[in-house]
């Protein structure tokens, strides 16, 4: 347990300055998509006037109240407020557990058409793991260093509990290629539902050839999930990015769905930028140079 | 490892909550989640797609058809500015189609802003067959025009 704990919150040197960078890279991105996200959701709601499905705290308040009118700008307006005052202040860095109560509220609020989206996800641990940490941690160096493992035992955990979610709903017989066709049908009446047309990609093509080239790629996507929770483990924490991306890359031409702010985030959080930063330090000397913890 | 005895305690304690929240309401509670996306193999879908109706007055408007029928036909919801999982989820979701949810999917898809088109809310359902064919079909829910929303007579004889 104390290894596992070690492997997700340690840095070795954790008062470099390629650690601190790396920190406040992770902290940055998660502020950028929460405004992102704020703004794209606050939009979309002025168009919506009815609940379809309610989710999370839609079940207990009645998130009408934010349709027709302008509280869905005025919320993303409050979470972006508070979104730069928690990243550039030192005292108000709690707000950022405000700022995931709202953007939760903003979540179910647009969804309430009856998509549940999973894009957003890892957003939301992110700034979930940002606010407890500020609430519960004083030093804000392993603060950050918290919420940035709390978030890389919930990226393991989720793409593992995808493929159990699999598995318990549909046996092992899931991967049979077949399902992949009928998916792809899916998937080509959603884009031609967006589009207005659509071509089939390389692998969709590839895949209805034959039924055994499309039970390998399902075989493949299974066991990439299967093996996420080894990304709580340093060491292998690179390679399993790799093969996450490799799966997302390969989702988007079979599926045609394109999980942008995880890639992103997959690639901050799963490979050690802090050891490039730290190189770049030892040679160039940037802390002295620039004086750049002064601006952490 | 006296240091991390914090740190486990909220990682444990949001582990629980994430458990109790995913377990009483049906796997999702923003952020967490089951993840149970694609986890029902094989089983038959229903999307939605908006179909340009170009003639008014054929006899075969309400007539279920292939993919392949109403492909040159899809309006481009990307272009209208809706979402288009969110079409297909109201369309393929709802069950009653009453006055509220009609002016719900009228709302959503703007329809006052394109007072001279005329559009068909069309359900687009797959299902595998016993051979393991896949078959599509597009079955006609809702025609709107400017004023009015049609409901498929076929479907829904009773109202």
């Amino acid at each position: 347990m104390n290894s596992l704990l070690q492997n997700l919150f340690e840095f070795k040197r954790p008062d470099s300055i390629g650690v601190k960078l790396y920190l406040r890279l992770f902290e940055l991105f998660s502020v950028c998509y929460t405004l992102i996200y704020a703004w794209d959701w606050g939009f979309y709601i002025l168009r919506i006037s009815d609940v379809v499905l309610p989710l999370g705290l839609a079940n207990y308040i009645d998130v009408e109240i934010f349709f027709g009118n302008s509280l869905p700008l005025i919320s993303a307006g409050l979470i972006s407020g508070l979104a730069v005052v928690a990243f550039f202040s030192r005292r108000y860095k709690w707000l950022y557990i405000l700022i995931f109560l709202l953007l939760h509220l903003q979540y179910v609020t647009r969804f309430s058409l009856g998509e549940i989206p999973h894009s957003s996800n890892l957003i939301g641990f992110s700034i979930l793991g940002l606010g407890l940490a500020f609430c519960f941690i004083n030093n804000r160096w392993k603060a950050l260093s918290f919420a940035y493992g709390f978030l890389v035992f919930f990226v393991g955990l989720s793409y593992t509990s995808a493929s159990i979610s699999k598995l318990v709903a549909s046996g092992i017989s899931w991967v049979d290629g077949n399902h992949l066709w009928l998916w792809i049908a899916e998937k080509s009446t959603d884009v031609l539902s967006a589009e207005g047309s659509y071509t089939l990609t390389w692998v969709q093509e590839l895949a209805l050839q034959s039924r055994l080239i499309a039970t390998i790629i399902l075989i493949i996507g299974l066991v990439t999930e299967i093996c996420a929770f080894l990304f709580w483990w340093k060491r292998l924490r690179p390679y399993i990015t790799l093969l996450l991306i490799g799966m997302h890359i390969g989702i988007y031409y079979s599926m045609n769905i394109w999980f942008m702010s995880y890639l992103i985030e997959l690639s901050i959080i799963g490979f050690p930028w802090y050891k490039l930063f730290n190189y770049l330090d030892e040679k160039y000397n940037l802390q002295n140079r620039n004086n750049l913890l002064k601006y952490l | 490892m006296k240091k991390f005895t914090k740190y486990k305690f909220i990682l444990f304690a949001i582990l629980a909550l994430n458990i109790v929240l995913v377990a009483t309401h049906e796997g999702e509670f923003w952020p967490f989640s089951i993840f149970p996306m694609f986890s029902q193999a094989g089983n038959p879908w229903s999307r939605g797609v908006l179909e340009r109706v170009e003639n008014n007055n054929d006899s075969t408007i309400w007539n279920t058809k292939t993919l392949s029928d109403i492909r040159r036909r899809a309006v481009s919801l990307d272009s209208i500015g809706v979402d288009a999982i969110d079409y297909a989820n109201f369309v393929a979701k709802t069950e009653d189609w009453n006055q509220k949810r009609i002016a719900g999917l009228r709302d959503l898809l703007n329809i006052n802003e394109y007072p001279d088109a005329r559009w068909m809310a069309t359900r687009v359902s797959g299902y595998l067959t016993e051979e393991d064919s896949v078959v599509v079909e597009a079955v006609p829910l809702l025609l709107f025009t400017r004023d009015t929303t049609y409901k498929n007579p076929k479907i829904f004889q009773d109202k």
